[in-house]
């Protein structure tokens, strides 16, 4: 069964005065029908960036380099402008990470949404409010026709996060891409966007690409996991494996890093990955986690590791785990 | 310091108001020199005679009453210049004087000030400053001080400097709030400075740099404010300013364009030099500040 | 919406104060320059001891200033702003004419620099730092700086002397009306110091604007509306315009501040039978009451420019009507 969206070799760079900064430099992932895929990495690891080219808003001036994004069997960079506009909010649309500057300020919930979705569906006024109520309802709003008339200040932080679900969800599109959905939200409201979006998992089945530093949203949605680093992917697996038994080192100290309720804290620090993000201008030769992986070795200054698929379904870049060499 | 030179040098605007300003102080500084006539030297009537069109002798052509066009405009520039810095000085001292009062006291003061600075913007000032100068030279018919020389002229100046100090005062108060709560003030009372102190050595040496964007931009709106009002007829006949060159031959307009675009021409160069001049130093100021 | 209705009462208090304070201003200023009586009779040679007997008592001359200036508003909240000592005609009614003419050349400025700006700063925020960009902005602050009598001479010299294609003086023909149609004239000879004005407002708004759009155009709510399909057009002129727009509005205000200000030279230049033409001629002759009526007509439409642009303010930004 081929994947909704396939992207492959995917690279991202962008001209600056210091150099060539390769943001995504050879990413893989699948993101598969009724899947939710998490893309996982710190802040500089790509990750925002590759579903950006997703949707083919590469902000200048960055540009897509190399590989292939296919998503319903179309290559999606070739694509003309006007398939794109069919294309963006109908059959794939994201969630932007902070909702108070991804909503018109000057506009009602209701003028904003209904927008959209008469241009894509052709609907009457009457007939897009309707749907526009309907989806409001869906994600939790309570009492969502007199929201229609409020402006975004008007409501809190996680009110105009579930708006922005809702305008993602508008027009039933096959694919979400969801940009750290909960991280611009107070804790308490976390855990209800999350709660949600289970809740949505559940009853839409609709494929989402989910794209967070936060092992703990992930935990909670994801049915399968990538992890990036510094523009290269590491290891992609079932949620279940990369939590129970992570192969590559990042991984791992990814997940030591995390604090959690059920371990026993240790006397002194908590743990923190030692060293620093590579300079995305001028990466380290052979494997970019190689000057703070503990298990470093020669090989790995000399030799980039390729993502192979070192047991059923999970796949790694690591010489230590048994990576091909590139 | 060193930086804001440094950036001065790399804004375009900025370069190109300092190089036409400094054209312009250097022919109001060597006109003598410049002029090939007297400005009050009639003698082409007898020659080309008035209204002529630029030759050889006079590059600008006569106007209307036999002037030479082109000494008058020279001969214009030290009158702009001493109008652009004469209002200037008089609405700066003001200005800094209820700017900074108002700011370093603050409470009612502050307000009361304020409310009059916002009142004098709003005016429309250069109507009440026609009216004054209109009333003001009725006024001093039969008296002493018909005498004084250039009396229209500096009655202008003084007045233009009376009306032009808000936004000066805004500008300082400002300044001022800013700078009150300031760390470095802070550490200077702690060591015992007096109020007088602090003002003179800490804030005042901050406020300079803001405060030349706006005397800049000041000094290229006096100089166009005393334009219009001499080319609405109410300047000074005396004193050679381009504005009264305007209005001596606007009707002439049609036979003898040279003679209204020259002044006109002069006056655009000489504001648009001192605009860019200050937009130059606040881009020196505030480098982020990107077009 | 009592938080709207309370700021528009403290800005009817402000453009009362100021109507009053100008009025004040120019009525103390006359009266400090010496004795109006004398003014009158200088202004009326021929005047007999009856009419300077009757001037007297109709404009208190012969009681204090204050006292004075007090009649002078009272007569002036009955709309009676006292006769022209020069054209012998009612100043209210004169203001209505050349008010009128005046109003009809700075209005239409105003909307057409709007319309300029509002089609081309946005694209030209579109196309930042392009060989358009830099066309407009080297063009705008060229035709902010131009000193008005410099674009006027300029339209003049090349429009009506040269192409010789619309009238360089006056508001209507002399003898016969252009094609027959009083209208058509009307509209012919408003040509240049319309397009004057235009020029000088349009550059204005249009560097304000293109600075706002750049900064409009940068924020996530475009970005989410790119991501959900709309076309670049309704984002640019929809979304983002709608949030660039309050810069410029506030600077309508001081737009039209500006213009009426400097109306006395534009009229001078195009020889326009407006109000700053009639302030002009009303010095040069010390008609003190349509001196002091233009001083007030001038005010009260600075102060409803002001108002308006307030309300349009509230209109606009639903944020601003919670305050």
């Amino acid at each position: 069964m081929s994947a909704l969206l396939e992207v492959e070799g995917l690279r991202v760079s962008f001209e600056t005065a210091r150099g060539v900064v390769r943001a995504v430099d050879g990413v893989d992932f699948q993101v598969a029908e009724h899947e939710v895929l998490g893309l996982v990495g710190e802040s500089g690891s790509g990750k925002t960036m590759a579903s950006m080219a997703v949707l083919g808003l590469v902000p200048r001036p960055g540009r897509i380099t190399g590989g292939t994004i296919r998503f319903e069997g179309r290559d999606l960079p070739t694509l003309p402008a006007k398939a794109w506009r069919a294309l963006r909010g109908r059959r794939m649309a994201m969630v932007f990470q902070n909702p108070a500057h991804s909503l018109n300020p000057l506009l009602t919930v209701g003028t904003q949404l209904g927008e959209i979705v008469r241009y894509h569906e052709r609907l009457s006024r009457g007939a897009a409010r309707e749907r526009v109520v309907d989806m409001l309802r869906l994600v939790g709003l309570p009492d969502p026709a007199p929201r229609m008339l409020q402006y975004p200040h008007e409501m809190s932080g996680g009110m105009k996060q579930r708006v922005c679900i809702a305008r993602a969800l508008l027009c039933q599109p096959a694919l979400v891409l969801a940009d750290e959905p909960t991280t611009a939200l107070d804790v308490t409201i976390q855990a209800q966007i999350l709660d949600l979006m289970a809740e949505l998992k559940q009853r839409l089945r609709t494929s989402t690409l989910l794209v967070t530093h936060d092992m703990g949203v992930v935990a909670r949605l994801a049915d399968r996991i990538t992890v990036l680093y510094a523009g290269r992917v590491c290891e992609t697996a079932d949620s279940r494996m990369i939590f129970r038994a992570p192969l590559h080192p990042y991984t791992t100290a990814l997940l030591e890093s995390v604090p959690r309720v059920d371990r026993v804290a240790t006397p002194g620090a908590l743990p923190v990955i030692a060293g620093r993000l590579p300079d995305p201008a001028h990466p380290p030769r052979g494997c970019r986690f190689h000057p703070r992986c503990p298990e470093a070795m020669a090989d790995c200054v000399a030799h980039t590791p390729a993502l192979t698929e070192v047991a059923p379904a999970h796949w790694v870049a690591c010489l230590r785990r048994g990576s091909a060499a590139c | 310091m060193k930086a804001f030179w440094r950036h001065l040098r790399r804004s375009r605007a900025g370069l190109l108001g300092v190089v036409l300003v400094s054209v312009v102080v250097l022919v109001a500084v060597c006109c003598p020199v410049i002029a090939p006539y007297d400005p009050n030297d009639q003698s082409a009537m007898m020659d080309v005679g008035a209204n002529h069109a630029p030759t050889g002798a006079h590059p600008l052509g006569t106007d209307r009453l036999g002037y030479d066009v082109f000494s008058r405009i020279v001969y214009g520039a030290p009158t702009a210049l001493a109008v652009g810095l004469g209002v200037m000085a008089i609405a700066t001292s003001v200005g800094l004087l209820v700017g900074g009062v108002a700011g370093y006291a603050g409470g009612w003061t502050d307000e009361l000030l304020m409310r009059l600075t916002e009142f004098f913007m709003v005016l429309p000032v250069f109507l009440v400053v026609l009216a004054v100068v209109r009333l003001f030279s009725i006024l001093v018919v039969g008296s002493w001080l018909e005498s004084v020389p250039h009396l229209n002229l500096l009655m202008v100046i003084l007045l233009l400097g009376a009306f032009g100090w808000p936004p000066i005062a805004r500008l300082v108060r400002g300044e001022f709030l800013r700078l009150r709560q300031a760390e470095f003030v802070e550490a200077a009372r702690c060591i015992g400075a007096t109020g007088a102190d602090i003002v003179l050595r800490h804030i005042l040496p901050n406020i300079v740099p803001s405060l030349a964007v706006a005397v800049a931009l000041g000094i290229g709106g006096a100089v166009l404010a005393e334009a219009m009002i001499s080319f609405l007829g109410f300047g000074d006949p005396g004193s050679p300013s381009w504005g009264q060159l305007l209005f001596f031959n606007y009707e002439v307009l049609k036979i003898a364009p040279w003679s209204s675009l020259a002044p006109a021409g002069a006056i655009f160069v000489t504001v648009l030099g001192f605009n860019l001049l200050a937009d130059g130093l606040a881009d020196a100021l505030d480098p982020r500040r990107g077009k | 919406m009592s938080g709207a209705l309370r700021y528009l009462l403290r800005r009817l208090i402000f453009a009362f104060a100021l109507v009053v304070g100008v009025s004040a201003i120019v009525f103390f200023l006359i009266n400090a320059v010496g004795n109006p009586i004398a003014m009158l009779v200088a202004g009326q040679p021929s005047a007999t001891e009856d009419q300077i007997a009757q001037l007297t008592a109709y404009y208190h001359l012969d009681e204090p200033v204050g006292a004075r200036y007090f009649a002078w508003l009272v007569r002036l909240l009955h709309f009676d702003l006292g006769t022209s000592i020069f054209y012998n005609q009612p100043v209210w009614e004169m203001l209505r004419v050349w008010g009128g003419e005046t109003l009809k050349i700075q209005v239409p400025s105003i909307l057409l620099a709007l319309l300029l700006a509002v089609v081309v700063a946005p694209v030209a925020a579109r196309r930042q730092n392009s060989a358009l960009d830099a066309g407009v902005i080297g063009g705008a602050l060229l035709g902010q700086a131009m000193p008005v009598f410099l674009t006027g001479i300029l339209l003049i010299l090349v429009f009506a002397y040269w192409l010789g294609w619309a009238p360089s003086y006056g508001a209507y023909s002399l003898r016969a009306p252009l094609l027959g149609s009083p209208v058509l004239d009307g509209l012919w000879h408003m040509a240049l110091p319309v397009a004057m004005l235009t020029a000088f407002n349009a550059a204005s708004f249009t560097l304000l604007l293109r600075a706002s759009m750049v900064q409009a155009l940068r924020q996530d709510y475009v970005v989410a509306g790119r991501a959900s399909g709309l076309p670049e057009w309704r984002l640019v002129w929809g979304h983002a315009l709608r949030n660039a727009f309050s810069p410029v509005l506030t600077y309508l205000g001081i737009a039209f501040g500006l213009m009426l200000a400097s109306a006395p030279v534009t009229e001078t230049v195009f020889t326009w039978p407006g109000l700053g033409a009639l302030y002009i001629n009303a010095i040069q002759q010390l008609d003190y009451p349509v001196i002091m009526g233009v001083s007030v007509a001038v005010a009260v439409m600075l102060v409803l420019a002001t108002l308006l642009t307030d309300i349009a303010y509230v209109v606009l930004d639903p944020r601003v009507r919670l305050r």
